[in-house]
């Protein structure tokens, strides 16, 4: 129900790959939602363990805090994908055409720089943790019940990775629209005309309610 | 060049970044890292060949924050507050509030819009994120105002208003966070958090009241509800008092005797039986997917830009300016009431740029113990005090006062997380729209934090209770 | 020089050696050796270990039980009845252990070395209603510790529960906990004394270990003056801590009466006994399973007990 925008599709090689990656970018937004579901099913079974049974959770904050990063980081290019980064659109809304692309080339451009240099960092604060001769490759365990941290680090690497093919594939869609001159790109977030919304809203609303 | 210097100076881009459209939580995120190599390279006077080093050590450094902060039982409270929103809108909650609320309260002038106010303080009992209530109250109230001839921007801004009352009435991520970082009792937090709330919505309903007597061609009252309509339309409501209930019997057991666990434990037991009623009312795997992609969506969102920011924080922790501006505050030499009202007042114009989770993150671990130094220290007693409040009492007041302008920073310009939402889910309204029809909210606010800040009691007087 | 320190929380007690030593390297320099000491501004209390191993931070201090698997040598210092009786002793068997060249090797692949420790007594429970004075009501009582200790209770039929500490007093309050095991310090400053109704004045189980470190490189960058000066002034920043934390100690008493909390007696038979079921099992699994991972199990924890009687036999 947050914002989402409408990404156009066509037949291109651009428009195929986008779709691609669009299926893995959803699975990994399934994830995150069915971990935040998880998260719940947890607290529930703690407490009744601990009230109906006086057998708490082993290891309870431990188990949230190595689920957290699959929750809050995992599915990050889905949201990319559909535009649902937060922004001030104050100013880059009054721009047409051409100058709109370059701009949110040059915008989308600086979020690569940041996607690859946060791969290698946060590759390295995995890397760190992990060590392959010691026993399950651990070098950074949590406070309770010594679980290995490894795994949960290695999402975000991962996560930010997909990220940075998907800034690449919206580079590539903002190229062409610069180059063609478009007013409808494929494989970028595009902002919906009020009919289509409206078209839509009516279509959820009468799904459920 | 001073590494204060370097922090202004990064600031600075950080806004040119935003204002020129980039993705908040990235510009934050880049500002950060530029911050730090800047800063670390400047610490070998930069030296052409200790470039690479700096650029390593930055990032690295950088590297840590997403994971580290974002890996925290504290903030896991953020994905189960939403969770809950999205499974009572399917749990048909938001709708049966709202229809009770048209149905009680729609005959006074500006009703529609007055029942929406009471509709999402309704709905804050059981919604933990001021998103995500302004996402579904989008939905639901805005078509059925435009229906009656609102003028939709205002229409918007009633959603985007509505939706912060959520952090103030439990349960409230944002309260909880606060709580966390100035560790004081979570509770007792919670439970201050109860009557401002209210009090803000009855504050926002006279202000619509107000301008419904006075403007032309605002929307209509709707009359005509039989009182048999008007009862039968509480039975499906209901379900939100087990809920608060259950909640508040985890946070502070009115019945006397132990609360039942952790706040943390109580929002989940509370989403989990919105969950069954949700199932109850027929709610299928396909929309529970949507409601578990649509929670990972918001909560995907709201923790980029909290770890995006901690990295522009980090930033700021080597370029030491926070500590700049508390040796700046606490040399002042005017009344300590004083400073707390420009204090506040500076949190307006921070919060026009930042995102209220980060600017709390970014500013209490600096402003919190100004201010408790201000009232004369965290162990002081009520007698002995400023603010004639004991330690802990400031620190609650001082903690709903915050919260209060972080939630009024969720619906000012240029970044008001509510306003994106409201706009996000009904893109025919653009994001001017809906801060243009959000504008007359800031004078409600507005008076709401000057009673806040005169009468402490309408905040201390419940957590008093609980000991 | 300039370098900068990652502590977190606030100044404390716990945080004293350190505000001493900057004092001490920048007196002694004439002002061109100086500390910014910085309470969680640099780096998250996890994660000062990887600060300093990346370079961000010349200085930080850590807890071993927050991350066993970064710092497996010096858990032996975590392990339950040890028999350390004061702070004097704490430091000198965490000296101890941090001169061993495994501790070394092991700091090494942080690109880290030992400073000195933050000595602190022996954890304590406080809790909530009747007090339990006896093994037996250890059964099923819900307690917070983490590490060696959470082993220890869970040794005698406890329930360690894991709350963030600064959760811990809501977690009393709302009963999630019945006991909350921490030292006097961390009673004080996470507010825990004022829900508790008892302490147990003498149940003793162990305590947790928490080092500062340096960077190696930035250590070694040090001009030979600059590092005479750092070297010379620990001694003096750990006497600084012992004065200041024996001053807390002392005032405890008149806490406890302050709070209306009574402090609980528990028997020789009974500690005794509670030493055999969770004192000497726990450390030999710990000494075993070091053993099995390639680590001097065996030679730290003999280490620590040889330590402990010279130091007696010395004072
Ligand atoms: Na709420
Ligand atoms: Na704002």
């Amino acid at each position: 129900m947050a914002g989402s925008a409408k990404v156009l599709e066509d037949d291109s090689l651009l428009s195929r790959l986008d779709r691609k990656l669009a299926k893995l970018e959803w699975l990994f937004a399934l994830i995150s939602g069915l971990f935040a579901f998880g998260l719940m099913v947890l607290a529930v079974v703690s407490v009744t363990g601990r009230n109906g049974f006086n057998e708490p959770l082993p290891g309870y904050v431990d188990w949230i805090e190595a689920f957290m990063p699959l929750i809050a980081i995992l599915g990050i290019s889905y949201v990319q994908r559909v535009g649902g980064h937060i922004r001030m659109d104050i100013l880059i809304g009054q721009l047409r055409g051409r100058l709109l692309w370059i701009a949110e080339f040059l915008t989308t451009f600086a979020v690569l720089l940041l996607m690859l240099a946060l791969v290698w960092g946060t590759w390295a604060h995995f890397d760190r943790s992990f060590d392959f001769s010691a026993p399950l490759w651990s070098r950074d365990s949590s406070i309770d019940i010594g679980l290995p941290i490894w795994p949960a680090k290695l999402v975000v690497p991962v996560a930010f990775s997909v990220m940075s093919l998907r800034v690449v594939l919206q580079l590539w869609g903002y190229a062409r629209a610069i180059v063609t001159g478009t007013t409808h790109p494929v494989a970028v977030p595009l902002i919906q005309s009020a009919a289509e919304i409206a078209a839509e809203e009516a279509e959820m609303l009468s799904r459920r309610d | 060049m001073d590494p204060i210097d370097i922090g202004l100076w990064v600031t600075g881009g950080l806004l040119v970044m935003v204002v020129l459209g980039m993705r908040v939580a990235f510009a934050a995120a880049l500002a950060g890292v530029v911050g730090l190599i800047w800063i670390f390279w400047e610490k070998k006077d930069f030296a052409a060949d200790e470039f690479t080093w700096a650029l390593t050590v930055a990032i690295k450094t950088a590297g840590q924050v997403p994971h580290g902060k974002v890996a925290s039982q504290a903030l896991s409270l953020i994905p189960t507050f939403i969770l809950i929103g999205y499974l009572a809108y399917y749990a048909g909650l938001t709708r049966a509030l709202f229809e009770a609320a048209k149905r009680w309260i729609a005959w006074v002038p500006g009703g529609l819009a007055v029942s929406t106010v009471f509709a999402t303080a309704g709905f804050a009992a059981v919604s933990g994120a001021s998103v995500a209530t302004a996402a579904v109250f989008a939905r639901i109230a805005i078509p059925e105002m435009l229906k009656v001839g609102y003028d939709k921007r205002f229409a918007a801004g009633v959603v985007a208003a509505g939706g912060t009352l959520a952090s103030l009435i439990p349960p409230s991520a944002i309260l909880v966070i606060y709580a966390i970082i100035v560790e004081q009792d979570v509770g007792k937090l919670l439970l201050a958090g109860f009557i401002p709330g209210v009090f803000s919505a009855f504050i926002y309903a006279i202000l619509i009241i107000t301008l419904a007597l006075t403007l032309k061609n605002f929307g209509p009252p709707v009359t005509g509800f039989t009182w048999r309509q008007r009862f039968t339309a509480l039975p499906p409501a209901l379900p939100i008092v087990a809920v608060v209930v259950i909640i508040i019997c985890f946070v502070y057991n009115p019945f006397g005797g132990d609360a039942w666990g952790t706040p943390t434990e109580g929002g989940a037991i509370g989403a989990f039986i919105v969950f069954l009623m949700a199932l109850y009312r027929g709610m299928r795997w396909t929309e529970l997917k949507d409601a578990l992609v649509e929670t990972a969506k918001l909560s995907i969102m709201i923790f980029s830009i909290i770890w995006g920011v901690l990295i522009y924080v980090r930033f700021l922790g080597f370029a030491d300016l926070p500590s700049a501006f508390s040796d700046w505050i606490t040399a002042l030499e005017y009344s300590p009431m004083l400073i707390l009202v420009c204090i506040l007042l500076a949190y307006a114009v921070l919060g026009m740029f930042m995102d209220a989770i980060g600017m709390l993150l970014l500013t209490l671990p600096v402003v919190y113990p100004a201010v408790m130094a201000l009232n004369g220290g965290e162990y002081v007693t009520a007698a002995e005090s400023t603010f004639g409040m004991s330690g802990p009492m400031c620190a609650v007041w001082f903690g709903i006062l915050v919260v209060k302008m972080a939630e009024f920073c969720l619906i000012t310009p240029p970044i008001g997380l509510n306003c994106f939402v409201v706009a996000g889910v009904r893109p025919d309204l653009s994001v001017q729209d809906v801060f243009r029809g959000v504008t007359p909210f800031f004078i409600a606010d507005g008076i709401t934090i000057a009673l806040l800040v005169a009468f402490p009691a309408i905040v201390l007087w419940l957590p008093s209770l609980a000991g | 020089t300039e370098w900068n320190v990652s502590l977190w929380g606030k100044r404390r007690a716990f945080t004293e050696h350190v505000h001493k030593l900057a004092e001490l390297v920048e007196e002694k320099s004439g002002g061109a050796f100086t500390m910014n000491i910085s309470y969680g501004g640099l780096s998250s209390n996890r994660e000062n270990l990887d600060g300093i191993s990346i370079g961000a931070f010349e200085m930080a201090q850590f807890c071993a039980g927050y991350h066993p698997d970064k710092n497996r040598a010096i858990t032996v210092l975590e392990l339950p009845f040890l028999g350390v009786s004061n702070l004097a002793e704490e430091v000198a068997v965490s000296h101890a252990v941090y001169d061993h060249p495994a501790v070394a090797e092991e700091m090494a692949q942080w690109n880290a070395k030992m400073v000195m420790t933050s000595p602190m007594p022996q954890y304590n429970l406080v809790g909530t209603g009747e007090p339990r004075d006896e093994l037996a009501e250890f059964d099923g009582m819900r307690v917070r510790a983490t590490g060696g200790l959470g082993e220890a209770f869970a040794a005698v039929g406890g329930v360690p529960t894991s709350v963030t500490s600064s959760e811990a007093y809501q977690a009393m309050e709302s009963g999630v906990v019945d006991t909350v095991a921490f030292a006097q310090h961390a009673h004080l400053s996470f507010g825990t004394i004022n829900q508790a109704d008892w302490w147990t004045a003498n149940l003793n189980p162990g305590t947790v270990n928490c080092p500062v470190v340096v960077n190696i490189d930035a250590y070694e960058g040090l001009s030979d003056e600059e590092r005479e000066i750092f070297d010379s002034s620990v001694p003096e920043a750990i006497d600084h801590y012992l004065a200041n934390y024996g001053e807390l100690l002392d005032r405890w008493n008149a806490v406890l009466e302050e709070k209306g909390v009574t402090a609980v007696e528990i028997s020789e038979e009974e500690l005794a006994k509670f030493e055999e079921v969770a004192g000497g099992p726990i450390q030999q699994a710990w000494i075993e399973e070091m053993n099995a991972q390639g680590m001097p199990g065996q030679e730290l924890f003999d280490l620590v007990m040889t330590t402990l009687e010279e130091h007696r036999a010395s004072n």
